[in-house]
């Protein structure tokens, strides 16, 4: 061991610095700029004033920042309802003996892999555009007028479905992971006893998938709070109220924006804090409530 | 269980027509989504917009690789990403990959805290540390290329160790006391043995840190200060702003394709491999 030691501490070390130096001293500085009054990133530390829970106030009293927490909350809920059911379903339909099931998962996996920015444009300039998008090309089709989807009513949705599209793979491969982890012999002794296969999923494969649910809970509360780069290319130059989310707000009063009169990094800092306690929120509550299952199988 | 190849039992694939349907219809409408923007990047932006894409009456417009190639930088932001995904996918290795080791090897002060400090910082949001950094960078001058490859190094080393910890974890300890006798070095023995019987995990590790710097967008938007640093995810972005103005439609597909193609590629060799590392690191109930 005392040989091993300056291996150890050789080993370690580089870790340890990158620990500090980009997560514990970041975050801290993040937390304690939330309750100072700091107008740029780059002011000295002795120009900071403390003022409490101003910044906090004054984010909860903008106009801009509610309505991005309104986007937000209909992202988390509405999107994370959708994705989590309809991954979780391609997820049943790949596991239930159909053919080319290696094939269906790396094809539905694939938006996961490529480049969000360049999958975010084909959507803006393909499929939702106007005058050559292909849902235009459908409706004109079917003798229907042609819909301006990325009008300022249907751009959100359009937004989140997009979002959705590109998110299934990948927890559909998570849930793929925790229905074949599921010993087969229960479907084995349930078809026997005659249990339909709707039954099944209700009485053996949700049951036993309550942990992975909560897991992806979690990643989904993660990307939702995070939620940026689709917001940035459904609207690229100027922000807009319909697509605008908390981090493009946390952008636009850092860093500066269109019309954002003075930057405010304090209040930025509150914005970065009150997303990470909405992730620490909903982990705890989905642990509490969801509780592991403790079945042994 | 062993799954035989059978003959097509019809009736039994009829059951299974609302699955096939399900994940069919999305599987087509990613197809017809590629194979269009595809044939847009060979098109006029006049032939786009009168919606005769798949047609190429007026043949194979190849220029517009060229123009988006080097007019419009393209070759820049590709050449940046490629700088950027390869040296820290490199530098990760060698800081994740020792401290990996030892938190499997050896209980000592505080590695119980470091282990925790890792899984906690793979969930740690950007933006709760995007500002501090960015203060750092001003306050020290660090500019440029390099910044963001450290940026992007100290980004991944939580996931590559907490990922490679596991894999050390399977290799029996008769090897180091067999490389002791031998009289090598711990340290050479880790170089030399013990990282190599891990390779297939490092290059899973490495295939998901490729992609993901290669796919990044947040901290490049904002430590970005020069077209001369500018990876691909910002600067298609800045191509498609651009774009309302040259009306080059065919350009912008053309660099759309630019982008997508070197993960797309990666991942037709891989698929298996990144499909079945999705969910072996870290994910459990």
């Amino acid at each position: 061991m005392r040989k091993n030691k300056a291996l150890i501490v050789c080993f370690i070390a580089p870790t340890v610095l990158c620990l500090l130096a980009m997560y514990v001293y970041p975050v801290c500085r993040t937390v304690l700029m939330s309750f100072f009054h700091v107008e740029s990133l780059t002011a000295d530390v002795s120009a900071w004033s403390f003022n409490g829970v101003e910044n906090y106030a004054k984010i909860f009293h903008n106009a801009g920042f509610l309505i991005s927490m309104r986007n937000f909350l209909l992202i988390w809920l509405v999107g994370g309802a959708i994705t989590l059911a309809i991954s979780l379903l391609m997820a049943v339909i790949l596991t239930s003996g159909i053919r080319l099931q290696g094939f269906f998962r790396a094809a539905i996996y694939l938006p996961n892999i490529v480049s969000a920015v360049a999958l975010a444009t084909m959507w803006v300039q393909y499929i939702f555009n106007y005058d050559y998008g292909l849902l235009n090309n459908l409706l004109t089709m079917l003798g229907l007028e042609k819909f301006r989807w990325l009008g300022t009513d249907a751009k959100f949705w359009a937004m989140l479905a997009a979002y959705i599209f590109g998110s299934v793979g990948y927890y559909m491969l998570i849930y793929i992971s925790g229905i074949e982890g599921i010993p087969t012999d229960l479907y084995e002794a349930a078809t026997i006893d005659g249990a339909k296969k709707v039954k099944q999923f209700f009485s053996i494969t949700l049951p036993l998938l309550k942990g992975i649910i909560k897991t992806t809970i979690t990643f989904w509360s993660i990307n939702a709070t995070t939620f940026y780069l689709w917001s940035k290319l459904f609207s690229p130059v100027q922000t807009e109220s319909s697509t605008i989310v908390p981090v493009v707000y946390l952008y636009d009063t850092v860093f500066g924006g269109k019309g954002v009169v003075t930057r405010d990094a304090g209040a930025g800092a509150a914005v970065g804090v009150v997303l990470t306690l909405i992730i620490i929120a909903v982990y705890l509550i989905t642990s509490v409530t969801l509780k592991s299952n403790d079945l042994e199988y | 269980m062993k799954r035989t190849r059978s003959k097509i039992n019809w009736g039994r694939e009829l059951r299974f027509i609302p699955g096939y349907l399900v994940v069919g219809g999305y599987v087509v409408f990613t197809a017809v989504m590629l194979f269009w923007i595809l044939g847009a990047s060979l098109s006029t932006a006049r032939e786009i917009f009168q919606g005769k894409v798949l047609e190429f009456s007026s043949g194979f417009h190849f220029e517009n690789y060229v123009t988006a190639w080097q007019a419009q930088n393209v070759s820049v932001f590709f050449g940046n990403s490629l700088l950027y995904s390869i040296t820290s996918c490199a530098g990760v290795l060698l800081i994740a990959a020792p401290a990996a080791y030892v938190l499997n090897r050896w209980r000592f002060i505080g590695s119980r805290v470091i282990r925790y400090g890792l899984v906690i910082a793979m969930s740690v949001p950007a933006i709760m540390i995007i500002m501090p950094l960015y203060t750092m960078a001003v306050k020290w001058g660090l500019k440029g290329r390099i910044l963001l490859i450290v940026l992007y190094i100290f980004l991944r080393v939580p996931y590559t160790a907490i990922y490679l910890t596991d894999f050390f974890a399977t290799l029996s300890r008769s090897y180091e006391e067999a490389a002791a006798i031998d009289g090598c070095s711990p340290s050479k023995t880790f170089w030399v043995i013990m990282l190599p019987l891990i390779q297939p995990a490092v290059i899973t590790v490495t295939i998901f840190n490729f992609l993901s710097v290669w796919n990044e967008f947040f901290m490049a938007l904002i430590f970005t200060s020069s077209e001369s640093m500018t990876p691909v995810g910002v600067g298609l972005l800045q191509l498609v702003n651009s774009m309302k103005y040259s009306g080059n439609y065919g350009a912008l597909f053309a660099a759309v394709i630019i982008v997508f193609l070197p993960t797309f590629i990666l991942y037709l060799f891989m698929s298996r491999r990144i499909i079945s590392g999705v969910t072996a690191g870290g994910i459990k109930g």
